[in-house]
């Protein structure tokens, strides 16, 4: 399974949420690969779960074929798992 | 002897093999699967390069942009005489460089382990300039005849101790900016970062925070990073071609002739385009590489050091501030100018304002001064920041360097080795 950590840049943010996604697939003992990228380059990208905020889910718009899951809190590691695992067992 | 030398030079020397070593450790310290640890290290190694590969770039585009503002201003760079340079520098003193810098991470590392300042310095290239400026005073301070240990154990406890305090410093109000705690600023931008954040707070109005401009959807295409860069440096390329055109002095005329058959104007759009083309390729090394580096770190932090921070690079400060960034980089741009003009007609020093030192240290200085003092805090930052570069490079290259290496500190030297350079020139004298 590709996960995408999505932000405006693709630098910071994006990273700690991916370092944040990574931890809780650990925790729910889910393998797979996840990178972080910026909002442009993640619409022409074919992955498996898209992980971003609501704005930037708008931006990225329905096209990508990715299951976008949106997380407010890039830091609340909870709020992330709930999210995923909804998408994941869905 | 010489394995130490050699692995100081090929290893500690070359920051891409550094910094591959530092992922490679961390992921093994990790236990990840060697598809992993593979995958990891090269990716690390690449996007470090990628950097490079920007950087040049963007250094290129800058190499029409500086000589076309100096004929703007009719200033010619006097020949500096009477110097090493960095060649023969190198030569010299280079493996004391080197080795200094292997064993100042060392000093940092142990000081990370065994101190409250948990946060360990991983910009590589910055270390190695910084080791070598400092290198350069302290080689005039004292003299050529310096002896290669006392050099070497001098600066190491000395970019030890700076790579330590420095992320401790600035981390209060790098806390402020991000939100967390998990990273922390290791660059030379620190000093003009945090008078950035008590200026702002002194002149700024928080109110108006760079981050809340809501743009018309009419300028939505601004949101984008890539555009405002090109759109910045399109201005000031296409405003000094102008005056070059219209003032044909032989300079002038020499630099229009660089464009060959194109039209001057042209040419210079295309620059500021190939300028932020740089920046872009920039922004996807440093993607790739800290984005191996910092998951990496994680595994050697909690060996090696526990509870320890990375201190990283500057763009790691750029997203959470993006409006800020250009605002920071307009106000060390302007500040640059005036002071360019200022500089040349009272000391008589021409100023040769680096656009990558004002971009960076610009940048982050907006972001801080921004956090406290909203636009105009990141305005303050950006100028300040060009004071600090403009008059740290005037006295540094005239007083502090001038035998050893002031083509380097024209270029590679910036804000803390600017306010600090003055310190590790008397501490020498105190201890030779």
């Amino acid at each position: 399974m590709k996960i995408l950590a999505v932000c405006g840049l693709g630098q910071g943010t994006s990273l700690i949420l991916r370092m944040n996604v990574e931890t809780v697939l650990r925790d729910m003992g889910v393998d797979a690969d996840v990178e972080h990228i910026d909002v442009s380059a993640a619409r022409s990208m074919n992955v498996d779960i898209i992980v971003t905020s609501q704005e930037l889910a708008e931006t990225l718009g329905t096209d990508t074929g990715a299951k976008v899951v949106i997380v407010n809190n890039y830091f609340d590691n909870a709020e992330i798992k709930n999210a995923l695992s909804a998408a994941i067992n869905s | 002897m010489e394995i130490i030398t050699w692995i100081a030079n090929n290893f500690f020397g070359t920051p891409a093999i550094l910094l591959g070593f530092i992922v490679l450790l961390g992921l093994l310290l990790q236990k990840k699967n060697l598809s992993q640890v593979i995958s990891g290290t090269f990716k690390a190694i690449i996007g470090f390069l990628i950097i490079n590969a920007g950087a040049a770039v963007i250094t290129g585009s800058l190499g029409s942009f500086e000589p076309m503002w100096k004929e703007v201003f009719g200033l010619e760079t006097p020949p500096l005489a009477g110097f090493l340079g960095q060649e023969a520098f190198n030569a010299k003193f280079g493996s004391a460089v080197t080795l200094a810098m292997t064993l100042g991470f060392l000093v940092n590392v142990l000081l990370a382990r065994f101190t409250p300042f948990k946060y360990i310095y991983l910009t590589g290239h910055m270390m190695f300039w910084t080791t070598t400026i400092f290198a350069g005073i302290t080689v005039q301070a004292v003299g050529g005849d310096i002896p290669f240990w006392g050099l070497v154990l001098f600066l190491a406890v000395i970019m030890g101790l700076y790579w330590t305090l420095q992320p401790a410093i600035t981390q209060p109000f790098l806390r402020k900016i991000t939100g967390n705690d998990n990273v922390a600023l290791g660059h030379t931008s620190s000093s003009v970062a945090i008078l950035s954040a008590l200026l702002g707070k002194v002149f700024g109005n928080k109110k108006n925070d760079a981050e809340h401009i809501n743009l018309p959807k009419k300028l939505e295409f601004l949101r984008d990073s890539n555009v405002i860069t090109a759109l910045t440096m399109g201005i000031l390329f296409v405003v000094g071609a102008v005056i070059l055109m219209v003032k044909k002095t032989p300079g002038a005329e020499k630099l229009i002739a660089e464009a060959g058959n194109q039209s001057f104007i042209v040419y210079s759009i295309v620059q500021s385009f190939t300028f932020a083309a740089g920046i872009a390729i920039v922004l996807v090394g440093v993607r790739m590489f800290i984005g191996e580096i910092v998951p990496a770190f994680n595994g050697i932090a909690t060996k090696l050091v526990p509870g320890a921070k990375p201190a990283l690079d500057a763009p790691i400060v750029y997203p959470y501030a993006p409006n800020s960034v250009i605002i920071g980089f307009l106000g060390a741009f302007i500040g640059a100018i005036i002071w360019l003009v200022v500089l040349g007609n009272t000391v008589g020093y021409v100023f040769v304002p680096t656009m990558i030192v004002l971009f960076f240290h610009g940048a982050v200085a907006g972001v801080f001064g921004n956090s406290t003092g909203g636009i105009r805090g990141a305005l303050i930052g950006g100028f300040l920041t060009a004071t600090v570069v403009a008059w740290g490079q005037y006295i540094m290259v005239t007083f502090f360097i001038n035998t050893t290496v002031p083509d380097t500190a024209m270029w590679a030297a910036d804000s803390d080795m600017f306010i600090l350079g003055p310190i590790v020139s008397m501490l020498a004298k105190l201890f030779f």
